[in-house]
């Protein structure tokens, strides 16, 4: 039976009296207060003469409508549809003609149906019906008016009724041109689908477009009308999806705050409630007479003590049991050699002891057996006996496991490489001379000495052709040079010469021969040489101290009508035996001489303003090597071959001796901090010594191939140079920390090559420029080079 | 033209020199293609469209304001640059190649010459300074100094009978001199006094009226130049009444200001405009100078000695000659420390002393310790234009006072003058 039920707000369309019937409990409550109303054009193009749309909505009613209101709203359905004889069958009539509807007003029917959104259970099912029918129009507008009768139609089995392949997946259709099976059997077609370029008009033209959706059971198109896109809309925004429903209802507070004076019930209270209970008396009394006989005994309180023991070791190991401990470093057996081929019951013939072998294996020690048994030949391992031996084997093998103790054996490994101390790179601990600049060309014999005004602009060389030269450091210009005349002198060679530290004080100390010379080079301001000369010449000479001490020295000045007195000598001091250095004092006033050969005499201090010596040392303590004064405190390094003493000279004692761990001590610098000093010698070395530390080499630096001539510190920046003979100057940087507790920080970081090597001699003497990062070196080849 | 598998780049020339423009096309020339080619090409057009202009030019190429010295494929992979981009490519004529032209010789070391129109003024070690024609006559030797010569400068050199010059000496003074071109005489006419130290630089400033004098003792002293001035005594130490007779009267000048700063000798000092001098140190540093204020206004610390400096007016720049065999660019206008704008580096040596070019702001000389003087364009750093052998010893000065004259001063006594021609160079 089908029938159509069209209504303003309810509109039941196609029922069959089997699907209605069928309508279960389980769609009735599953039925929510949805609505739905679907429209579609196109279905109502092929005969839409007077309709040109069809309305259908899909109602919610509650499901407890009464039975009454379907009969009676199917009543008039008949009752219209009987007044209208002319209408056409294809609107439900009765059930028989219902029945007997056409497969293709079916089929039209169903492919018209929208119905979309299948996810939503209780969707109702409007069909299209081609509704042409005036009396059924009279109808909408007269059921408008009615209540619906919920009965009258199904909900959710409707919408299957067209397809009746059943709840499956629909790609299983993909492949075939129909969608599925209606009622009848018959095939429902998928519908005409337009290609991409069609859905791009569709969805420029079509003003709905935005609100069509497919029917995947049906294939159709649907446009989802005001009251559905208000459904989803609610849904997507969680609310209650009917717009209609009520969501805040008056609020009936049952259990009201006020306090009430009557109780809720008015039930008396029970006996019970007041009553002690018997049972409860009796087992009281039972407990009291098992307590009073003693069957009974009350639990003890938990004393203190017992409750300290809750606590429990967390690290358990601690006390882990020389078992367990022997467990967990288990260390496995080492393994029985597999037996070998000989060891089989069929050897190879050649694994048989022949007899002399085996003769031989018989008289030897057990010990020292190769194999502890004889091979053996059997046909076959029936005949194989018993292994005599077996339980010895065993004995064996367990006393080796049990005497023979195991230990793991750690082994490091050690990456060579990893031990050496990281430096850092050359390359960023610039600057520091790196490339030869200025070569002074103009002595004919080996250069021996070098040293550098204060201020840097001017060099003093000393060489065995006997003369000195004084250079302008920045051009190589010799401005002046003094020969020194043989006679009296006889060795005409320079051995040292040291440029007067003080910046007031122009002069310059040569030791040549047995005479230090003190000249005046006339160079730089000529204030300071023009003072330095009224100084010397306004000279006193105060008897009495003189008389008194052993002359150790002889002072003698040089008068302005002496031919020398123009070349800048101002002062000779005779020495008995042959000076090697001389060396001055920081503040420019004192200055000492080394004569390595004159015993208790071999070091001398003289003093300029008094034109004083002193021999501060009484005795010889070995050939004297070099001497040079503490930078800023009153002590003298004196080194010998061997060793060198520091000596405290104001209170006149030795204050530490360094080990030097060297043969024969060459050259000496000390750091303008006065805490560090190096050593050059002749084996190569060069020793840097931190005297708060040790009296042990700090580090012992063994670069040079040849004897290290000279060494030298920069008073400003953290260099040092070595100067050796195999004709290289090596550069190395030598920061020393301020804090106490960090070690010096020593790098070599070039070596400066240049010097030719003549009569076994390389570079002879090294000096840095005072202010900048510069190193003099003077050679054997006659030349001196700057390196900046 | 070329092969057609090699790789070509696209290239547009252009030129600022309005006789050689060509049209703004590019042209496809082969990517490993070096200058001489491209000059030719550049010929060929120039040839194409106007018969008056002689082929033959030859022509330096500049990318990037970079001058080209390898082949451009090298270039541009050098640079970075894709290959596949047209290539815009400035071409200048190619600045000619210095000649030769005199060597005078000296008694001694040559250390400090400037040229003036057509008189050469040079000190040398032996404690004279020399006048010289450009020439190359000597005019006159004129002792005077009791220490080497270490600067000179023109005071007023053109044109007029009587010509002024400075020298500042290892003996601590500085001399004012007038020389009487006619007569071919000269005389002392102040000495000024008061460095503590050698001289080593002096600067006159434009208006000719005062000079600062950098000196050994790390001190900056600004003197007058003025023909007259305050404060001039009389010479009276050596000078009794014999002496009067025969020298004129020279007369002691003491310094206007003195300024220090410093912490190591000043070895040359330039005036950068009224007020402003700027002098470069042994100590690392050049310092700008107020000398109105008297004040030092800011600093610029190297990392190396600064033997010279120069000044060009032309784009205000300065370069200065390192004890490291580089050459820097810098710019005094630049306030946040120190930026060297570029390094030229070719020397093998210290470079001792360094000049700009009077009239091409491009152009700069320099002398170093290695023998050579070098001609340098700032747009090409790595290599020079042209280098000028010809001395056996360091160089100690050079000069570029004379748009036409490279003059440079050496150990070997020597004094070499080398012709350049720039006429068509002028800006």
């Amino acid at each position: 039976m089908f029938r159509l039920f069209i209504s303003g707000r309810a509109t039941r369309v196609l029922t069959s009296s089997s699907t209605r019937n069928r309508m279960s409990s389980k769609s009735r409550s599953k039925r929510k207060p949805d609505q739905f109303d679907f429209v579609d054009k196109g279905a109502n193009d092929s005969d839409s003469s007077e309709s040109e749309e069809s309305v259908y909505s899909g109602l919610e009613e509650e499901p407890d409508t009464s039975e009454e209101d379907q009969e009676q709203s199917s009543d008039q359905s008949d009752n219209d549809s009987s007044d209208n004889d002319d209408d056409d069958d294809d609107v439900t009539l009765d059930d028989k003609s219902g029945l007997e509807l056409s497969t293709e007003q079916r089929k039209e029917l169903s492919t018209a149906s929208d119905d979309e959104l299948n996810e939503i259970n209780d969707q109702r099912y409007t069909g299209n019906v081609k509704s042409q029918n005036r009396k059924q129009r009279k109808q909408i507008t007269v059921k408008t008016a009615d209540r619906p009768d919920e009965y009258d139609y199904d909900s959710s089995d409707e919408e299957d009724i067209r397809n009746t392949v059943g709840n499956i997946p629909l790609e299983w259709y993909r492949e075939y041109p129909h969608i599925g099976y209606d009622i009848e059997g018959n095939r429902l077609l998928k519908p005409e689908k337009g290609d991409q370029l069609d859905e791009f008009l569709n969805k420029m033209d079509n003003p709905n477009y935005w609100r069509t959706v497919t029917n995947k059971m049906t294939g159709q198109n649907v446009v989802l009308s005001k009251e559905d896109l208000g459904l989803i809309q609610n849904l997507q925004s969680s609310k209650h999806p009917d717009s209609m429903a009520e969501n805040y209802q008056p609020w009936i507070d049952f259990f009201t705050h006020e306090k009430m004076i009557h109780p809720v019930t008015n039930h008396p209270q029970h006996k019970r409630s007041f009553i002690p209970s018997k049972w409860e008396k009796l087992k009281v009394g039972q407990m009291v007479h098992a307590l009073k006989m003693g069957w009974m005994k009350p639990t003890k309180a938990k004393t203190e003590e017992e409750e300290e023991e809750n606590f429990y070791m967390l690290w358990k190991e601690d006390e882990e049991s020389e078992i367990t401990r022997r467990y967990r470093a288990h260390l496995p057996a080492p393994k029985m050699p597999l037996p070998s081929h000989a060891e089989s019951y069929n050897p190879p013939p050649e694994y048989l002891l022949t007899k002399e072998e085996e003769e031989k294996w018989q008289n030897m020690e057990p010990e020292e057996r190769r194999m502890n048994f004889l091979p053996q030949k059997y046909s076959s391992l029936r005949l194989v006996p018993a292994y005599k031996r077996f339980i010895n084997e065993r004995f064996e093998r367990c006393l080796d496991l049990y005497l023979c103790p195991r230990k793991p054996k750690i082994r490091m490994n050690i990456n060579p490489e990893d031990l050496i101390p990281k430096l850092p790179k050359p390359r960023d601990l610039q600057p520091f001379p790196t490339a030869q600049a200025i070569v002074y060309r103009g002595h004919s014999d080996i250069v021996r000495t070098i040293s550098v005004d204060p201020t840097g602009q001017w060099l003093v060389s000393g060489s065995d052709d006997g003369s000195v030269r004084f250079w302008e450091v920045s051009t190589g210009r010799c401005m002046k040079s003094i020969t020194m005349e043989t006679g009296s002198l006889g060795n005409m060679c320079i051995r040292s010469v040291a440029w007067n530290p003080h910046p007031d004080v122009s002069l310059v100390a040569i030791a040549m021969g047995q005479t230090v010379i003190l000249v005046n080079p006339g160079l730089g301001d000529k204030m300071v040489t023009n003072n330095t000369d009224n100084v010397l010449h306004s000279f006193s000479p105060t008897e009495e101290e003189s008389m008194g001490k052993k002359v150790y020295a002889d002072w003698s000045s040089i008068d302005t009508s002496d031919k020398r007195f123009e070349n800048g000598f101002r002062l000779l001091l005779q020495h008995p035996k042959e000076v090697s250095q001389v060396t001055w004092h920081g503040r420019g006033d004192y200055f000492a001489s080394v004569m390595p050969k004159g015993d208790s005499m071999s070091v001398l201090i003289h003093q300029l303003s008094r034109r004083r010596s002193q021999n501060p040392f009484n005795k010889s303590k070995g050939m004297v090597q070099c001497v040079l004064f503490h930078p800023v405190r009153p002590f003298l390094f004196v080194a010998t071959q061997r060793y060198v003493r520091v000596y405290n000279l104001l209170k006149q004692e030795l204050s530490k001796k360094l080990m030097t761990n060297c043969k024969w001590v060459s050259s000496m610098a000390v750091h303008s901090g006065g805490d560090n000093i190096i050593i050059g010698s002749y084996d190569c070395r060069l020793s840097w010594f931190d005297l708060d530390v040790s009296t042990k080499p700090y580090q012992t630096l063994r670069h040079h191939k040849r004897a290290v001539r000279a060494v030298n510190y920069h008073r400003k920046y953290p260099l040092f140079a070595s100067a050796s003979d195999d004709g290289t100057v090596i550069v190395c940087h030598g920061m020393v920390y301020n804090d106490l507790l960090k070690n010096p920080l020593i790098v070599p970081v070039k070596i400066l090559k240049g010097h030719a090597i003549s009569h076994d001699l390389g570079v002879l003497d090294c000096v840095f420029h005072p202010s900048q990062p510069w190193v003099f070196s003077c050679g054997a080849d006659t030349t001196i080079r700057l390196f900046t | 033209m070329a092969d057609e598998n090699t790789p070509h780049v696209q290239a547009k020339f252009f030129t600022k020199q309005s006789q050689y423009s060509i049209p703004d096309t590019p042209y496809s020339v082969p990517a490993a293609v070096g200058t001489s080619e491209l000059s030719s090409l550049i010929n060929q057009i120039l040839k194409g469209s106007d018969d008056s202009v002689d082929a033959g030019i030859e022509f330096d190429f500049l990318l990037d304001g970079e001058f080209l010295r390898v082949p451009l494929d090298k270039h541009l992979e050098n640079r970075g640059v894709s290959s596949e981009d047209i290539v815009e490519i400035e071409f200048v004529e190619r600045q000619p190649a210095p000649k030769p032209e005199d060597s005078l010789l000296h008694d001694d070391w040559v250390s400090c010459l400037q040229g003036c129109k057509e008189c050469i003024l040079s000190g040398s070690y032996d404690n004279t300074v020399r006048i010289w024609t450009t020439t190359g006559a000597p005019l006159l030797t004129i002792p005077g100094h009791s220490a080497p010569v270490k600067c000179v400068k023109w005071l007023s050199g053109d044109g007029g009978p009587t010509c002024r010059f400075i020298s500042g000496s290892h003996d601590q003074t500085i001399l004012i001199w007038e020389w009487h071109r006619e007569e071919n005489s000269v005389e002392c006419v102040h000495a000024c006094r008061g460095h503590a130290g050698s001289v080593d630089c002096i600067a006159i400033n434009e208006e000719r009226d005062k000079f600062v004098s950098g000196s050994w003792d790390k001190m900056l002293k600004l003197w007058s130049a003025a023909a007259v001035a305050e404060g001039d005594q009389e010479e009276q130490l050596e000078a009794p009444t014999k002496k009067q007779k025969i020298s004129k009267k020279v007369q002691t000048r003491v310094p206007v200001l003195t300024l220090s700063g410093h912490t190591e000798g000043i070895s040359a000092a330039e005036w950068l405009s009224r007020s402003e001098v700027c002098t470069a140190s042994w100590d690392h540093t050049l310092r700008l100078w107020d000398m109105e204020k008297a004040t030092q206004t800011s600093q610029m610390q190297g990392t190396k000695v600064f033997l010279d400096m120069s000044y060009s007016l032309l784009n205000r720049q300065i370069v200065t000659a390192s004890a490291d065999r580089h050459l820097r660019l810098w710019d005094p206008r630049t306030t946040d420390g120190a930026i060297v704008k570029c390094t030229y580096t070719s020397h093998n040596g210290w470079v001792s002393s360094v000049s700009w070019s009077p009239v091409n702001q491009y152009l700069f000389i320099s002398g170093s310790y290695d023998t050579v003087m070098k001609l340098w364009d700032t747009r090409s750093p790595k290599a020079p234009l042209y280098n000028m052998s010809g001395h056996e010893e360091k160089i100690l000065a050079v000069d570029w006072s004379i748009p036409s004259l490279l003059l440079s001063g050496a150990a070997d006594n020597h004094l070499k003058v080398f012709q350049y021609n720039d006429e068509k160079h002028g800006t």
